[in-house]
């Protein structure tokens, strides 16, 4: 059925890997910019830190002294605190208190607080008063760590301004409604990074660069005058067409292996910040996507690329040489850049209901959106995502099916207001 | 001798623009027929609706018996067709470039190499095969794609302006390949040209197309004899009224 497929698709992979524009774009370039990426980064993380400033915060004051007192007083100066009335932190988690108040961060003030403030103040310098922070993860976005960072930075001050090291804090997680005790939410946020930062990007640039070079192997062989040969042989239309979104795939495939190795150097310098020296277990947390979690993410990233690609190449039929057809091209980037930027902060079910459905619509999100729902169990997110894809491509795979085999493929040309002459011109050409 | 191409009533509309108008002609199998004309008189359109790259407006084209709007599939398998503006794959080699195509031909390796070897002497390029095709010259470029043309001895081979881009030498090296191709293969030979002394030279019989319609038909030398002309320039001319 798909006579002469492996010819054109070895011509392909020839032709794209050969062409230096690709092999400087997409394997040199993202070497050298990830690791410059991650130090800008990381430097503007360390400025966001120190930065954030009024947050809101929940004050569970289990201590009647009076230590405590300056302690919050202090603690309001730089933030905005409220004070809970229950005792134990499960039951803040419970009542959804901290929903109430529109924070992640609690902090417990235990009842020994004052006393051991005041033995060490004494001079009795080996007993430090404890309190114990717990954050809410929920896998929402790159600055998820900067709230429990705040209260590093407060503590850091408030010690500084009585006497070094008197008050340590012990921090917990709220994962998934349920207290992980001694879990560091910012050491966890560092690695779950990946989920928040990562897909979204790494998604991105492959859609993109995967419908850069759809287009430019369509817009190529009508700039380089082979796709009327083409086209004349004695091969299945369909074959030529899928020939062209398959080596584009391979040829993205091994761009995405090349952006994950920088990616990896970019990684690196993000989490070192964070390290503490403690190893965690996403596995245990039920922070890492199951096999059923990866195999759903898989199906809804090949879909996307799939639709993406056959886009690209219904695009660069309109087009006549390379550089129109990128250009034609790049009118949908704002659909692959604004979902991935959107998700990378803000988690989706925060969103209002109007920009909700606006980013449910655009198929691109959806390997960004099942990242994060596999990630937090949600299984069916991620299966309607890949059946809304799949309807999705199957169209723009048929228009662009029935493209390659009627003349449009030829002769189609996108005509723009005020450019009646020039849609003439190509007409006059073709005769 | 069996029809080759038989175009009835063929119109061709781009928007508002007629290219080709109520065209008629008959293509005998084994001949090499010229179809000549200014810029705009609907050549490339015609040579494009008959390799059923293009569908007509209006009218009929048939190839061997063949419907080129009914079996466009069968059609591409007894043709082959030279746009006057092709170009190779700029990463792959002449070598590369010739077995691409020979492989849409047949899965036969030797049969592959035979027609790459054809290719290769018909191209007369040599060693310069084995480089990639962006090192070419417009000229070796076009030997390349003749070459590509005729190595598989189609049916019909449909040229447009096989001549262009090449220097005098090659291009009288060109029309001896053809002329071999269709006394040794039985190859039909369809092209068109600006050029008319190589028309003049190498076609059996000629159409002068002018605005989409043929204004004249016949071998070269009845041409001249009927409208009392040195050369086909001249009788163009006069057909059309500017002489």
């Amino acid at each position: 059925m798909l006579k002469g497929f492996g010819n054109i698709l070895v011509k392909e992979l020839k032709e794209l890997i050969r062409d230096p524009k690709i092999l400087l774009g997409m394997i040199i370039v993202p070497l050298i910019m990830f690791p410059v990426l991650g130090a800008v980064m990381n430097f503007s993380m360390q400025s966001a830190q120190e930065q954030a400033q009024k947050a809101t915060i929940l004050v569970m004051n289990n201590d009647r002294g009076s230590y405590s007192q300056v302690f919050i007083a202090t603690l309001n100066s730089s933030m905005r605190v409220f004070i809970s009335n229950y005792t134990d932190p499960q039951d803040v988690v419970n009542q959804d208190e901290l929903s109430k108040y529109n924070t992640t961060q609690l902090i417990e003030i235990p009842p020994d607080f004052s006393a051991n403030m005041t033995q060490h103040m004494s001079g009795n310098e080996n007993i430090t008063a404890l309190v114990k922070i717990y954050s809410v993860f929920s896998s929402a976005g790159v600055f998820e760590g900067i709230g429990s960072s705040m209260i590093d930075v407060f503590i850091g001050g408030f010690n500084r301004q009585l006497a070094p090291n008197i008050v340590y804090e012990e921090k917990s997680s709220i994962i998934k409604g349920q207290i992980k005790e001694g879990v560091d939410p910012g050491q966890l946020s560092a690695l779950m990074i990946s989920q928040a930062i990562a897909m979204p990007i790494t998604i991105m640039i492959l859609l993109t660069y995967s419908m850069q070079i759809a287009a430019t192997s369509v817009a190529m062989e009508k700039e380089e005058k082979t796709l009327e040969t083409l086209l004349t042989l004695p091969v299945d239309r369909f074959s030529i067409l899928m020939g062209k979104l398959s080596g584009s795939i391979v040829v993205a495939g091994v761009a995405a292996i090349a952006y994950m190795i920088g990616f990896n150097y970019y990684m690196g310098s993000f989490t070192s910040t964070f390290q503490a020296g403690t190893s965690l277990d996403l596995v245990s947390l039920g922070l890492v996507p199951s096999l059923f979690g990866y195999l759903f993410l898989g199906i809804s990233l090949f879909v996307a690329l799939l639709s993406a690609l056959a886009m690209a190449v219904i695009l660069s039929a309109f087009a006549e040489d390379v550089r129109s057809a990128q250009s034609l091209v790049s009118y949908i980037y704002p659909f692959l850049f604004i979902p991935s930027f959107i998700l990378m902060y803000v988690d989706i079910n925060a969103l209002p209901l109007a920009v909700k459905v606006a980013l449910y619509a655009i198929p691109y999100s959806h390997p960004i959106i099942a990242s994060r729902a596999v990630t937090m169990g949600d299984y069916w997110t991620a299966v309607w995502g890949i059946v809304y894809v799949s309807i999705f491509t199957l169209v723009i795979m048929y228009v662009a099916s029935r493209l390659f085999a009627t003349e449009k493929v030829l002769t189609a040309k996108l005509k723009f207001r005020g450019l009646r002459k020039r849609g003439k011109k190509a007409v006059q050409d073709l005769e | 001798m069996d029809n080759a191409i038989g175009i009835t009533n063929l119109t061709k509309d781009f928007g508002a623009i007629r290219a080709l108008d109520s065209l008629n002609l008959s293509v005998e199998s084994g001949e090499i027929f010229g179809l000549i004309g200014p810029n705009g008189a609907g050549k490339t359109t015609a040579l494009r609706i008959i390799s059923a790259l293009l569908l007509p407006t209006s009218g009929s084209v048939e190839v061997f018996g063949l419907d080129v709007v009914k079996k466009p599939a069968e059609v591409r398998k007894i043709i082959s067709y030279l746009p006057e503006e092709a170009g190779a794959y700029r990463n792959l080699s002449g070598w590369e470039y010739l077995h691409f195509m020979a492989k849409f031909k047949t899965d036969s390796k030797d049969e592959i190499q035979r027609i790459v070897n054809d290719a290769a002497e018909i191209s007369g390029l040599g060693e310069r095969l084995k480089d990639k095709a962006k090192t070419y010259s417009k000229g070796m470029k076009r030997r390349l794609l003749v070459a590509r043309a005729l190595m598989t001895k189609p049916k019909l081979a449909i040229l447009d302006e096989p001549g262009s881009g090449l220097d005098v030498l090659h291009a009288y090296h060109v029309r001896e390949i053809i002329k071999k191709y269709v006394k040794d293969y039985g190859v039909t030979v369809l092209l068109s040209s600006h050029n008319m002394l190589e028309v003049e030279h190498l076609c059996g019989r000629v159409a002068l197309l002018n605005k989409g319609k043929t204004v004249a038909e016949g071998k070269p030398r009845e041409l001249k004899e009927k409208f009392a002309s040195a050369n086909l320039e001249e009788v163009f001319a006069k057909v059309v009224g500017l002489a």
